[in-house]
This record gives C-alpha cells, sequence and structure tokens, in this order.
C-alpha cells in the first residue's frame, strides 16, 4: 500500500511544552483525511509542521515514498502540499484572476498576460466544479466565494495535496454544503485532502479516515464507516459526554418586550427593519442568522450600546428605550458579549480587573466609592471553581487567558449579577467541549430559574439545542419564528438564507 | 509567596525605563567620549551638579516641581487612555490666572494662596475640558486640538501680561506681571534655597493620584477606560463624562505647576519663564518614562530634573556643552514614544477592525 504522505513520530515542544507527541498519519491518492480535536489539542502545530511553517522537534514526513524536510511554506507549495488558511489572505481591491495567479502569473513577452490568466481561471474552475467570477473584485466577495478563491489558487498553484484549515467556522449552512460537495468532488478528481475542524456531523459526511487528536496526542484513528459522532466525541474530550439538564416547562409572562425597533432605513438599507420580539420568563429564544443579518446590532440596540431610531425596548415594568447602559444593567440586564476581546475583557487588566465590572458599583464592594477587594475576591474565587478556570492567579492579565478560560470567566461574571435577563451572545464561540458543556449547562439552569434568555449564536447546533424558540433573522427582519419542538436544522437554513420555507421544495437554493 | 510576585511585577515593570534610561546614558557616553572628554569624569561631574550637595538636591527638586505636576496630569489623561498634549498651554493659563488672583483678591495670604491655587487648576482644568469637549461633542481629535490650543493659551497669556496687566513699575517695559505680594508666597523649605512648599504637595498629589487610580471606582473607570474604552462603555461606565473629568483633571494639575511656580519661585508671572525651560515636554516625558504610574511619575521627573540641573553643573565645570543632556533626553523619548506609538496603533486597528465588522 502506498501513501502520498505520512508523518511519522511528529513531536513538536515549545520549551516544556509539548505541543506534539509523537502523532502519525497518513494519506492516500485521492483520500479526504479528517483531523479533529479541541482548541490547543495540536492540530494547527501538526500542520503548520507539514506546511512548514513549524520545524519539527523530531519526526519524518515521508511524501510520495520521499523523506523531505520544508524550510517553509514555498518548499511545501513547490512540493505540492496547498493550504487554505482559516483566515483567508487576499487582497480585497485585485480581481478573483489576479489573487489566484498571484506569484506565477503566466507571462507574455515578460509582462502580465492577463488574457491568458484568466482563461486558465476558468479552466480550473470548470475542471473542479468551482465556481467563481473571475474578473470580481475579491473585496466584493461573499466569505463563500473568497474560500472557493482560496482552493482555486492553491489548486492553480498544483497542489495534490490540500490541507482546509476549520473551512466551514465562517460559512453559512448552504455554503458548507456546497464546499463538502467540492471537497468531495477533488478527492474523486484524486486530490487527496486534510480537514482540520472539530465540527463532527461535517466530517461524518465527507471524510473517509479520520484521527482524533487529545492533549497532543494521537487518541483514535478509524474509518469512517466503522465510526459515529458519539464514538468521535468521546475520543475527543476523553469521557462521554453529559447531556443536558432537562428542561422545566415554566409558563413565564414577558420579560423582555422589543417592538417595532429599527436602526437606519431613510435613503438606505434599514440595519434593523421593525423588528419586535418577546422573551418570557423561563424561556431561551435562539436568534439564528447568517452573521451580519443585524444581530450584533440588536443586541447593542438591547443593552444600550448603540442608538435606535425607532422603536421601543422594555424589560419587565422598566422601559429601556434611550436609557444608558448602567441603567439598563441596574434594570436586571446581563450581557454575554459576542467578542470577549472586543466587549468583554481588557487585555491589558487583570483577571480580577476583568471580573470586577459592574460589581465594583454594588454595595458590597464599594464604600464609600473605595473598591473592597477582599469580599470580591472571595466571589472570584467561587467563579474559577465552580467553571474550573485555569489562571495562574487573580493578578496575572487577563490576554494571557486562554480564549475558552477567558470566556467562562466573562460568563461566570455576567451569571454571576443573578439578573433576571440575559443576552447570551455566541456564549461558547471558540471554546472547547469541556467549556461548552458548563456554560450550556449554567445557561439551561438559569432558565429553570424562571429567568429569560435571548440566545444569538451563528453554530445552529447550540441554537437547536438549548433555545425553547427560534427567531430567524434576515436583512434586519425575524422572518419567522419556530417552535422548538418544529425547528430542523433544513427548516432553519432555509429561512437563513432569506428563502420561504414554502418554495424550498421547488427550488435549488444558490448562494450569493 | 504573594510578596514575591509582587515584587517581581514592579521589577519587571520597572526592567523598560530602565533600559531606556541605560541606552540613554551611553549614548550620551558616545557623544562625550567624540567631543574628546573622558566618560566618567564628565557624568561624575554630572551627578555632582545634580545632586552633588545640599544646595544642588534642593535646585533639582525645584526644578522637579513643575515636571511632577504636568506628568501626573498627564498620567491621569493617559491612565484614561486620551492623548492630552496641552499641558503647556495649560500651564501657562494655571500660572498667569494664578498670579491675577494673588494680586487682585484681597484678604490676608493664606486666601489669596488658595484663591490662586483654585484660579490655577481652574482655568487650567477648563482649557483642557474645552479640547475634550470638542472631541465629545464635534470628533475633534484630542491630540491635535489640546497642541493646537496651547498657541492660543500661551499667546493670550502673552497678551495679558504685555497690555492689560503688565507690570508699568519697573524701568524696563518687561512682559510681566506685578510681583506679588510676600505674603502670598509659597515658603521655601529651607531657608536660602530653591526648593519650596510646592514640592511637598506635588509629593502629596502623587500619593492621593496613585491611590485613587488603584484603589477606587473612579480610578477603576478611569484604568478601565484607557485599556479598552469597548470593554468600558459594555461595562456601564460613562465614556464621556470619565473622559470629561479626566481631560479636567489633567487640566487642572497642569494648571498647579503654573500656580505653584508663580507663587513659589518667580512670584509674578513672566512670559516665557514656563516655556522656556520645557517643563512640559519633560512632564510628558515622565508621565510616559513610568508608564503613566503617579509614583513612578514623580521619580522619574525628579531623575529628569537631575540630568537638566545635572548637565547645567557639567557646562560650569568642563569643556563639554549642555547639548549633551538633550542628547540623551532625545534617546530617552526615542525609545519612550516607539512604545507608545505601538500601543496607540494597537487601539486604533482594534478600533478599526470592530466598524470594519460591524
Amino acid at each position: 500500500m502506498t501513501y502520498v504522505l505520512e508523518m511519522k513520530e511528529m513531536t513538536k515542544k515549545y520549551g516544556e511544552f509539548l505541543a506534539n507527541d509523537r502523532i502519525s498519519i497518513h494519506l492516500k491518492k485521492g483520500e479526504v483525511l479528517a483531523i479533529v480535536g479541541e482548541n490547543g489539542a495540536g492540530k494547527t502545530t501538526l500542520m503548520r509542521m507539514l506546511y512548514g511553517l513549524e520545524q519539527p522537534t523530531s519526526g519524518e514526513i515521508i511524501l510520495g515514498g520521499k523523506n523531505v524536510k520544508f524550510s517553509g511554506p514555498l518548499d511545501a507549495i513547490e512540493n505540492g502540499i496547498g493550504m487554505v488558511h482559516q483566515h483567508f489572505m487576499l487582497f480585497s481591491d485585485f480581481s478573483v484572476t489576479e489573487n489566484i495567479v498571484i506569484g506565477h502569473e503566466p507571462k507574455r513577452n515578460g509582462f502580465f498576460n492577463r488574457k491568458a490568466a484568466a482563461e486558465k481561471v476558468k479552466e480550473l474552475s470548470e475542471q473542479y466544479k468551482i465556481n467563481v467570477n473571475p474578473l470580481k473584485k475579491a473585496g466584493d466577495c461573499s466569505i463563500g466565494e473568497q474560500q472557493r478563491i482560496e482552493i482555486l489558487k492553491v489548486l492553480y498553484q498544483g497542489a495534490d495535496i490540500i490541507i482546509l484549515d476549520e473551512p466551514t467556522a465562517v460559512l453559512t449552512p448552504i455554503e458548507v454544503e456546497e464546499l463538502l460537495k467540492t471537497i468531495q468532488f477533488l478527492a474523486d478528481q484524486g486530490k487527496s485532502i486534510i480537514l482540520i475542524t472539530h465540527k463532527l456531523p461535517e466530517v461524518m459526511k465527507v471524510a473517509d479516515q479520520i484521527t482524533v487528536l487529545r492533549n497532543g496526542k494521537v487518541t483514535g484513528n478509524v474509518l469512517k464507516q466503522n465510526t459515529d459522532v458519539e464514538q468521535l466525541a468521546t475520543m475527543m474530550v476523553g469521557r462521554e459526554l453529559q447531556k443536558l439538564t432537562d428542561r422545566i416547562q415554566v409558563n413565564g409572562e414577558p420579560l423582555l418586550m422589543v417592538d417595532n425597533l429599527s436602526i437606519g432605513g431613510k435613503d438606505e438599507k434599514p440595519i434593523l427593519d421593525q423588528l419586535s420580539l418577546t422573551v418570557h420568563r423561563g424561556e431561551i429564544v435562539g436568534i439564528a442568522g447568517v452573521s451580519g443579518n443585524g444581530q450584533s446590532e440588536l443586541i447593542q440596540a438591547i443593552s444600550g450600546l448603540r442608538k435606535i431610531d425607532r422603536g421601543s425596548v422594555r424589560l419587565g415594568e422598566t422601559t429601556l428605550t434611550g436609557k444608558s447602559v448602567a441603567t439598563r444593567r441596574n434594570a436586571g440586564l446581563a450581557h454575554i458579549p459576542e467578542d470577549r476581546y472586543l466587549w468583554g475583557a481588557a487585555k491589558e487588566a487583570t483577571v480580577e480587573e476583568t471580573g470586577l465590572m459592574g460589581y465594583y458599583r454594588k454595595k458590597m464592594f464599594n464604600q464609600s466609592s473605595f473598591i473592597l477587594l477582599s469580599p470580591f475576591r472571595k466571589l472570584v474565587r467561587g467563579w474559577i471553581e465552580r467553571f474550573e478556570i485555569k489562571t495562574p492567579s487573580l493578578d496575572g492579565k487577563s490576554g494571557n487567558l486562554s480564549g475558552g478560560n477567558l470566556q467562562k470567566l466573562i460568563v461566570a461574571r455576567e451569571l454571576g449579577f443573578e439578573t433576571d435577563f440575559l443576552i447570551a451572545a455566541e456564549p461558547t464561540r471558540g471554546v472547547d467541549i469541556g467549556a461548552m458543556e458548563y456554560i450550556h449547562e449554567a445557561i439551561i439552569e438559569k432558565r429553570n430559574n424562571g429567568d429569560g434568555i435571548l440566545l444569538v449564536s451563528s453554530e445552529l447546533s447550540e441554537i437547536l439545542a438549548l433555545s425553547d424558540r427560534i427567531a430567524v433573522m434576515y436583512e434586519g427582519k425575524i422572518v419567522d419564528i419556530l417552535d422548538r419542538k418544529e425547528a430542523t436544522e433544513e427548516r432553519l437554513s432555509v429561512l437563513m438564507a432569506g428563502g420561504n420555507e414554502n418554495e424550498s421544495s421547488k427550488k435549488t437554493t444558490t448562494t450569493a | 509567596m504573594n510578596l514575591q510576585r509582587k515584587l517581581q511585577q514592579l521589577l519587571s515593570s520597572l526592567v523598560q525605563p530602565l533600559t531606556a534610561v541605560l541606552i540613554g546614558l551611553l549614548t550620551g557616553a558616545v557623544a562625550i567620549s567624540l567631543v574628546g572628554a573622558s566618560v566618567l569624569e564628565t557624568y561624575k561631574v554630572m551627578w555632582d551638579g545634580a545632586f552633588g550637595n545640599f544646595y544642588f538636591v534642593t535646585a533639582t527638586l525645584a526644578r522637579a516641581t513643575p515636571i511632577i505636576f504636568i506628568g501626573l496630569g498627564l498620567a491621569i489623561a493617559f491612565r484614561a487612555g486620551v492623548f492630552n498634549m496641552g499641558a503647556e498651554g495649560q500651564m501657562v493659563l494655571g500660572a498667569v490666572s494664578a498670579a491675577l488672583a494673588a494680586l487682585y483678591v484681597p484678604g490676608p495670604g493664606i486666601i489669596k494662596i488658595l484663591s490662586a491655587l483654585a484660579a490655577g487648576f481652574l482655568a487650567g482644568g477648563l482649557w483642557s475640558l474645552l479640547a475634550g469637549w470638542m472631541e465629545t461633542r464635534f470628533k475633534v481629535q484630542l491630540l491635535i486640538s489640546t497642541l493646537l490650543l496651547n498657541y492660543v493659551a500661551v499667546l493670550f497669556a502673552g497678551y495679558l501680561v504685555s497690555e492689560p496687566f503688565q507690570d508699568k513699575s519697573g524701568s524696563a517695559a518687561l512682559a510681566q506681571t506685578p510681583m506679588i505680594d510676600q505674603m502670598a508666597w509659597l515658603p521655601k523649605l529651607f531657608q536660602g534655597m530653591s526648593v519650596h512648599m510646592g514640592f511637598v504637595i506635588a509629593i502629596v498629589l502623587a500619593i492621593i493620584l496613585f491611590i485613587i487610580l488603584r484603589f477606587t471606582s473612579l480610578g477603576y473607570e478611569v484604568r478601565m477606560l484607557g485599556y479598552n474604552p469597548f470593554f468600558a462603555e459594555y461595562g456601564g461606565i460613562n465614556k464621556i463624562k470619565v473622559l470629561l473629568f479626566s481631560m479636567f483633571f489633567s487640566g487642572g494639575i497642569a494648571g498647579l505647576a503654573g500656580t505653584v511656580e508663580v507663587l513659589g519661585s518667580q512670584y509674578r508671572y513672566v512670559e516665557g519663564s514656563l516655556t522656556v525651560p520645557g517643563y512640559a515636554w519633560t512632564g510628558l516625558m515622565a508621565a510616559l518614562l513610568a508608564n503613566s504610574n503617579p509614583i513612578g511619575t514623580a521619580v522619574a521627573a525628579i531623575l529628569l530634573a537631575a540630568l537638566q540641573t545635572g548637565a547645567m553643573g557639567m557646562e560650569r565645570n568642563t569643556e563639554v556643552p549642555l547639548e549633551i543632556a538633550s542628547v540623551i533626553q532625545g534617546v530617552l523619548i526615542l525609545f519612550v514614544t516607539a512604545k507608545i506609538t505601538i500601543n496607540w496603533w494597537k487601539v486604533k486597528k482594534k478600533a478599526g477592525d470592530i466598524h470594519g465588522a460591524a
């Protein structure tokens, strides 16, 4: 049996830290290998070594039967390895064609031959059934299109082994479907694919072979037909996943009432368009939608971070419209922000200071404007214990916490206010499965307590797992609200793309 | 254990400014040897000029006094994340207002002193608040507005003392106010030495500011605003209020720098007496060197004042020119601003990202 690529006993040490511990993988021609694992499991390090961005401490890379050593990405590319990064590296002012051929432009008499380039791109695009408009500016392309440009660039450079690093993280459900089809097609054409991801359902759809990593070690290597999502998850986390606490049926009264909320829209397209929404006590309302359809603005409008043009927001008996952030928080609003580094913390501040936000005003921790640190420290230690937040000390900088631990700190802080209402925006973005379980558990518990929660997430699975009702946002409006029982991923996907449910059976949806 | 970590933190925060000072001194050494003098001897003379005997020590502290005030004022603004570049104008307006208050407010000395201090603080504070208000109301960049308002303030003060309030008593028509009454003078700390009560006020103020920034909710709000304005806003801190407050106090304390110079050493406002020695820019450097820690700023201000008085001693006693001190300061500025620019750029980039994403 011949492999196009083998990595044997790859080890990478950063000081004392063992990022990769004797990891071996192998890949056949035309095969899709999925490498799955939580954040920090070592997936990225392994791929960086393959792509020449890192030098292994020990181990060997065998490419087409030959031992190779790459000193940099250019070396890897020359040897037929291409990588599509999670964050695209495109020149937004250049055309699609220019972005694809960059660095290897076809020339005529020493000058860039645009015509030949456009033709080549068209050829490739047809050969691999990857749809792009060669003349469009890259900056005007949707995220899905930009990803296709990246894939074509790699193909243009002659890659036979294509690494895709978390390719579906930024895509809409429909774009994900298309990407998976493309991956399948590329494999059928004889390309070998390495797919880095932590989304197991996708893996089960497209991979032939799956390697699971945990803490820098291989914990499993299986063929797709011999495994399922549960087994993969167990290998990834190292234990069986807990089931979510049962939800207690609560028939609460209305708590958050958003009425006819609008932002913008006199001369241009409105960002929020006469949006109305109610969250009851004891209810989680999930907002599903492709990002950029007004979800961020809705959260900011409710929490007081953004001015609105028309409409009103009420929380129980209190009118929040036009009130300051502090007033809203005092009225019983807590808020897990969608971007923890932008809104949720100050990287330069200590862990204690990041936790203190909001609490320093409370009587318990404030005596004639002097902050009482010792009772507060006790509170934070409680959070650290309950959420298993890993931090060397309370005096360490917040920015030095890992993303997941900082997120847990922010979640603990906002839950700690014990408010009636909570906005949870992307509460588990970029955190590992263990932390995700904790956070989901805490949110359900809060709901069962009779509090109202507005959940905004780009992960449909999260929305489906937690929400009692699901509102779908499209172009600043809520296009439909589905009950927990009637919501499925398929129905939501159609609504999220702006399609009417009834039409969905007739037309095949295409993405912009 | 905890103490050890705190100590480590303190030391690590000192590494950067100390490296900057060391490299400054090394560059100075190169310059000194270029003019053909002995490095060690020259630095020894410089040290003597700053700290050689009690008289020189007090002279250094007297020079440090306005620099400490300026540095403290700027430290507040920097902590809140705003660039107040208007310390010079705020100081000059504070000085001229203090001089006028001491001259024209009736009553005993203590009343004159207190009203001069209040007038100096208010004048500097309101001048600075104007820039802050323009930023919050019309989005006029503080960095630019404060810098430009310096010219307005300095020229206006110059007009006041060359026209309506000029001292007509002397034979030479200098641009200065009449001398204030001796009972409104800040007392000297030691007989015959130039250091005065203003130095004590400066040190006490440094300690108070340190406590406010470190232990009170107001200080917390100022610091969080400076670290990440989005985080501050999200947490319910009134951004505009805290920004205006910081600008007011920042300018007010710069105004006090001028005030104590008038009340403690010159006893009148003399045009150019505060701008020519470059107190404002030295104070800026002190705040930047100390990373806006109030106590660190006071220490840095004394060091920079020592560098200047030491250089004067050096010029008196050696062939090496005064400008060596400027060389050393220049290198310090280079190092400190490189760091500041990088931080500022990072914050701007972050702000750009959110608007791009929205």
